[in-house]
């Protein structure tokens, strides 16, 4: 049996969708097999960033419905045959979404891969809440900035109060994402530090990404940028596929831009 | 070139602003981490002087305002 984890954010642009694209196939290039589901219905965009968009036959809301099964709605991904995808409904709303149907939408996938990952719409509504309802985890995406940190606390709040396994007496385990990083602004006192995102929103860290204009370029071609060996938002996603995966990987210091690091070094032979 | 130096550097501003803003949006959540923490060390600052029967902090918001109270209740045979 797997686990389930929803990517959730608050705020929406913040790099969800890339980072449930990049984790899911990180975690199928550890071997593990994985299915990644988008649950924004009328949204639908991890198709997109996973190029898998000319193959969607079945979406999750036929899927609930008894329309298609698992095995029918599921996409194999053309790079890693670890990693599944399930597409949102593009023409539904997200009313048609009900506890039930997730439950049992959610509890078939975790009887089939080693891991679950639910891509959430932005904001803390119904879609949101049910994204967040049968998790064991909860992955939470920030950018290191007032607004996202703002609405990604409301989020945890309403994951703390609202999901089934809280209901049951126990704890949804999370951790924290800080996307979008730019290490000469944290260094200059533009950008807050991670430190502080931490003391802010009193949770556990599992990786920060660089800023990196690989990933749009990434998106662009529906190739996520994980596997662009040069790119180092796509090394810290691999970096953090490998912390899901349970291997200790040492939480690299991005925030220390190289032109910073050489006027330490620079300064010490002063 | 003086006021650049005075400036406070503006993450640290997004810092208190965030820190602010995050603690009245939690509101009835009153989820204050160090709250445990603060409680202890008033009982502790207090007995020095006087018996400590209990303390309760309570957050109030009154439009604009935030205010936290601290009631300190003292041991009857004082």
């Amino acid at each position: 049996m797997g686990i389930v984890i929803a990517v959730i954010s608050g705020k929406g642009g913040v790099g969800k969708t890339t980072a449930v694209a990049n984790l899911g196939l990180g975690v199928a290039m550890n071997g593990k097999k994985c299915a990644v589901v988008d649950f924004d219905i009328g949204q639908r965009n991890l198709d997109m960033i996973l190029g898998l968009e000319n193959r969607v036959v079945y979406d999750m809301v036929q899927v609930m419905d008894g329309e298609a099964s698992i095995k029918q709605a599921m996409i194999k991904s053309k790079v890693d045959e670890n990693l599944h995808f399930l597409a949102a409904s593009q023409s539904k709303d997200k009313s048609v979404l009900s506890s039930e149907k997730v439950y049992k939408l959610v509890k078939e996938l975790k009887d089939n891969y080693d891991y679950v990952i639910l891509d959430s719409p932005a904001g803390i509504e119904s879609g949101f809440e049910h994204t967040i309802e049968f998790a064991d985890a909860a992955i939470i995406v920030v950018n290191p900035e007032v607004s996202s940190i703002r609405d990604a606390d409301r989020a945890i709040g309403i994951l703390d109060s609202k999901s089934q396994k809280v209901k049951d007496g126990g704890e949804v385990a999370k951790y924290l994402i800080i996307n979008r990083i730019v290490a000469d602004m944290v260094q200059s006192g533009e950008m807050l530090r991670s430190e502080d995102i931490l003391e802010i929103l009193d949770i556990k860290l599992v990786g920060k990404v660089p800023e990196d204009n690989g990933v749009i370029d990434a998106s662009n071609q529906g190739k996520p940028v994980i596997l662009d060996k040069n790119s180092i938002a796509g090394q810290a996603y691999k970096r953090i596929a490998a912390r899901l995966c349970g291997k200790k990987v040492e939480m690299k210091d991005i925030e220390v831009s190289d032109s910073s690091l050489f006027k330490k070094i620079a300064g010490i032979f002063k | 070139m003086f006021d650049f130096w005075k400036k406070k550097k503006s993450a640290s501003v997004a810092k208190d602003r965030l820190s602010i803003a995050i603690m009245s949006d939690r509101g009835g959540r009153d989820i204050y981490p160090f709250m445990d923490d603060m409680k202890q060390e008033i009982v502790n600052v207090v007995k020095k002087y006087i018996g400590v029967r209990g303390v309760e902090i309570k957050k109030e918001i009154d439009g604009d305002w935030e205010a936290i109270s601290i009631d300190v209740f003292l041991d009857k045979n004082v």
